[in-house]
């Protein structure tokens, strides 16, 4: 059953990312691209060359293969659909493999040499640092609070967690063009050809397991999980449209809520207050 | 001797030293590897003492032999650092080193003799025996006594001050010893302390401990993650060990006094499995910073970078160091902070109000801080080591030798540990609960350790590199917006972790620093002032004796 569901998120997570790709395009007044674009877009980078900076060691071409595993590793550690409440996510495991495919890849941009690349190594650290312990935090959360609100409220800090990790507004924008001001685009920015295929299939990856990791969050029986996972794909395009890019320096506060959020939803089992 | 029972010296071996022993045999040899060169054989003497010396701390059985190993040990340790003494910062280093030394060394004989007195008896077990009928008062002056003499030792807030500067200053594989392995004997004199002279401690006491490990780790993992000297980020990366070290047993103190003793086992076993992981990649990156520095000239992270070509034994053994240090599965750090959260999360299951809410804050410490030093142990590889050379002084390739052994050795027990953790994890777990009263139930296996996790990674990582070969990539310059990509287009490690400055600068700024010098400065006035009574007469000093004599059969009588 695992298998399965495993396989059914990797084969849509692109479809995830270009249906909120077009959405939010669509939100904005502009045709969009097609929602299929991602598999096309993927297809054709797997079948050009990849071009790597001179002088650069071994670990740039290792880093895409360790993101891939990580995603694929995250897939699966993510709860199944269909019998949520008997598994348990591994929360530590979980955090500390992010970190591990976030490690290496930011060793590969910082062993480029490009500027760019180092820039957006040191803006990923600093949000790294500083999301490890709203993720930790929500994610005991949803394994151990079964009350509405107390999980509406975990879901919640995992969904601005999401937004850091994903690349999105307000934390960070997919779909900038600017190196000055890129985040997490700014470490693939020496990525080509089918390494940068394998990059963006990991990311597209990781993206749909956040975006189970939140829907089992939200409240409700297995079916809703669903309803949960389509409401995210509306609600963070709209986010998208109608909020600019944080500065730099205040994205801290958006994670001090996140966690904040976490701890008032293990605040309120702790307290004993059930709603 | 028998007029003077609390001057008897009784050594022997105990449970609690056995895993701190393992450490020190599983790092000495790696050390005394590394100083096998001509240039560095100089340090040996000095090495086999300390060594020695730390070996007798963890064998005494009484307050007398204890108390005299330490100071071999303190005095051992004050010659490694003071090594380079011509330099006016060595020697500054090396003064705050023992003056801290000595107002530890002062807690901690003080706690001792109190202890020691309760209990009619100098020797370890009578005090371990006496512990439980402690009046509450003793408890209490017993264990901060304890808290600032062993915490001061093992690099804890507030006197931690003296350990960036010192662990630094001395020689590499001598740094080695002080981070890896001595800052664990402090810790094994606080376990002492805590889990048998003085317990079961009270909830005030284990709070006090919690907190003082929490803000330690924090400053510690901060202070890292915007250093820009390699072996100072390496030095307040072991600041944070220890302050995580140190949380995890307040934690284990808090829930044996909530009565939890199985969650208290628990924690034990992790706190052991972190500081026998921690000390053995920390020895390892010191002895690798001591090649880098070998190599470079300098350990400056800014001159640093573009050596993985001169530094090709030891870049991979640091490279494991890394991970390890950031807490990255498959590693020895990742098995040992796993463990850790488990307790926090276990902590968070409970019944207990007080262990929940202290839980919460824990995990939200902890991962700051490794997140922290991930910042940290990524600029001292991805600045020191990868990317294009920083200055333009020659570097010399490295040869192979047997000194170049030393840290591949410690990796290989790094990659082991975090391998197969339940190696390390089975006799600590009986450890723990024999150590724990009333564990031994209900604590039926090893905690499985998601090792698997680091499987497809790991295989991506290599089929990503056949993929490479096979497929082949084009080389070509770095894109920097037309104009040549040169060293100077690289980032540099202040650029790097700037952010970090910039967000919670305020807190690096140290206040502690400042009261520290300060005091310092006082006790060298009173030294100077101390001077007139060396009048350099002998019938003077003669008179000094005569008045200690009188004194002494005075207050003796």
């Amino acid at each position: 059953m695992t298998a399965v569901q495993v396989a059914i998120l990797i084969v849509l997570a692109p479809l995830l990312q270009g249906s909120m790709h077009s959405l939010r395009a669509r939100l904005s007044g502009r045709p969009g691209p097609p929602v299929l674009q991602p598999y096309r877009q993927l297809r054709k980078l797997a079948s050009k060359e990849a071009v790597v900076a001179s002088n650069a060691s071994a670990l740039v071409s290792a880093a895409p293969g360790i993101a891939i595993g990580v995603s694929l590793t995250l897939a699966l550690l993510v709860p199944p659909l269909i019998h949520r409440d008997a598994a348990v996510v591994d929360v530590v495991a979980l955090a500390l493999t992010i970190a591990l495919g976030r490690f290496m890849l930011v060793l590969a941009s910082l062993d480029t040499r490009s500027s760019f690349a180092g820039m957006a190594a040191s803006r990923e650290m600093l949000f790294a640092g500083l999301t490890e312990a709203p993720l930790i935090l929500a994610l005991a959360a949803t394994t151990l609070v079964h009350d509405t609100l107390s999980r509406i409220l975990a879901a919640a800090a995992i969904v601005l967690v999401m937004l850091s990790e994903t690349a999105r507004i307000p934390v960070d924008n997919q779909e900038t063009h600017y190196e000055l001001t890129m985040v997490h685009e700014g470490l693939l920015l020496e990525y080509s050809g089918w390494q940068l295929a394998m990059l963006q299939a990991a990311a597209y990856v990781r993206q749909a397991s956040f975006f189970v990791l939140a829907a089992t969050a939200l409240p409700g029986p297995p079916i809703a999980v669903a309803a949960w996972l389509a409401f995210l794909a509306v609600l963070i395009p709209v986010v998208e449209r109608c909020y600019g890019k944080m500065r730099f320096f205040e994205v801290p506060q958006l994670f001090a809520s996140a966690t904040l959020l976490a701890v008032a939803g293990l605040g309120l089992r702790i307290l004993g207050v059930a709603f | 001797m028998a007029a003077f029972p609390e001057l008897r010296v009784e050594f022997g071996p105990t449970l609690l030293a056995a895993p701190f022993f393992a450490l020190l045999a599983l790092v000495a040899p790696a050390v005394i590897l590394s100083v096998l060169r001509r240039e560095r054989i100089g340090h040996l003497p000095l090495l086999v003492v300390f060594v020695l010396s730390m070996a007798a701390v963890l064998l005494a059985q009484s307050v007398a032999a204890f108390a005299l190993a330490w100071e071999a040990m303190t005095l051992a340790s004050a010659f490694l650092v003071g090594t380079y003494h011509e330099r006016r910062a060595v020697r500054r280093a090396l003064f705050s080193y023992l003056l801290v030394g000595h107002i530890g060394a002062a807690c901690i004989i003080t706690s001792l003799a109190l202890l020691g007195a309760h209990a009619h008896s100098y020797r370890f077990a009578d005090i371990a025996r006496a512990a439980s009928s402690l009046p509450a008062d003793l408890r209490v002056a017993a264990v901060v006594l304890g808290l600032v003499g062993f915490g001061s030792k093992a690099g804890a807030l507030p006197l931690q001050f003296w350990l960036p500067r010192a662990h630094p200053a001395a020689p590499a594989s001598a740094s080695a010893l002080l981070s890896g392995v001595m800052l664990n004997i402090a810790v094994y004199g606080l376990l002492l302390q805590c889990l048998l002279f003085a317990a079961p401690l009270t909830i005030p006491l284990a709070l006090t401990i919690l907190i003082v490990g929490m803000i330690t780790s924090l400053t510690g993992g901060l202070f890292a993650a915007v250093e820009t000297d390699l072996k100072r980020l390496l030095a307040y990366s072991s600041i944070e060990n220890i302050g995580i070290v140190v949380s995890v047993l307040g934690f284990a103190a808090l829930s044996m006094a909530c009565g939890m003793p199985r969650l208290a086992a628990l924690a034990v076993l992790a706190l052991l499995f972190h500081a026998i992981a921690h000390g053995v990649f920390k020895s390892l990156l010191f002895l690798a910073a001591g090649d880098v520095l070998d190599a470079a000239h300098t350990s400056d992270l800014e001159h640093l970078g573009g050596l993985l070509q001169a530094f090709r034994f030891g870049a991979p053994a640091f490279f494991v160091g890394c991970l390890a240090a950031a807490a990255l599965p498959p590693l020895s750090g990742f098995a040992a902070e796993w463990l850790i959260f488990q307790a926090f999360l276990h902590g968070l299951a409970t019944a207990s109000l007080l262990l929940q809410m202290t839980s919460v804050l824990a995990i939200a410490c902890l991962a700051t801080a490794s997140g922290m030093a991930s910042i940290a142990f990524i600029k001292a590889f991805g600045v020191g080591l990868l990317g294009a050379p920083r200055s333009t002084h020659p570097r010399a390739p490295q040869r192979f030798n047997v000194a170049a052994v030393a840290p591949a050795w410690l990796a290989v027990v790094t990659l082991a540990l975090g391998l197969a953790p339940a190696l390390a994890l089975r006799p600590l777990l009986a450890l723990a609960t024999t150590i724990i009263p009333s564990a031994g139930m209900g604590m039926p296996d090893v905690p499985p350790v998601p090792v698997w996790i680091a499987a497809l990674p790991v295989a991506g990582a290599i089929g990503a590199l056949l993929l490479a070969r096979r497929r082949g990539v084009r080389s070509v310059e770095t894109w920097t917006c037309g104009s040549p990509a040169t060293a100077r287009s690289q980032y540099t490690a202040t650029a790097f972790s700037n952010p970090v400055r910039i967000l919670l600068g305020a807190l690096t700024h140290s206040f502690i620093d400042d009261a520290a010098r300060n005091v310092a400065a006082v006790v060298q006035r009173l030294a100077r002032r101390a001077r007139i009574l060396q009048a350099g007469h002998v019938r003077v000093y003669l008179a000094y004796m005569l008045v200690t004599l009188v004194a002494v059969l005075v207050i003796a009588r």
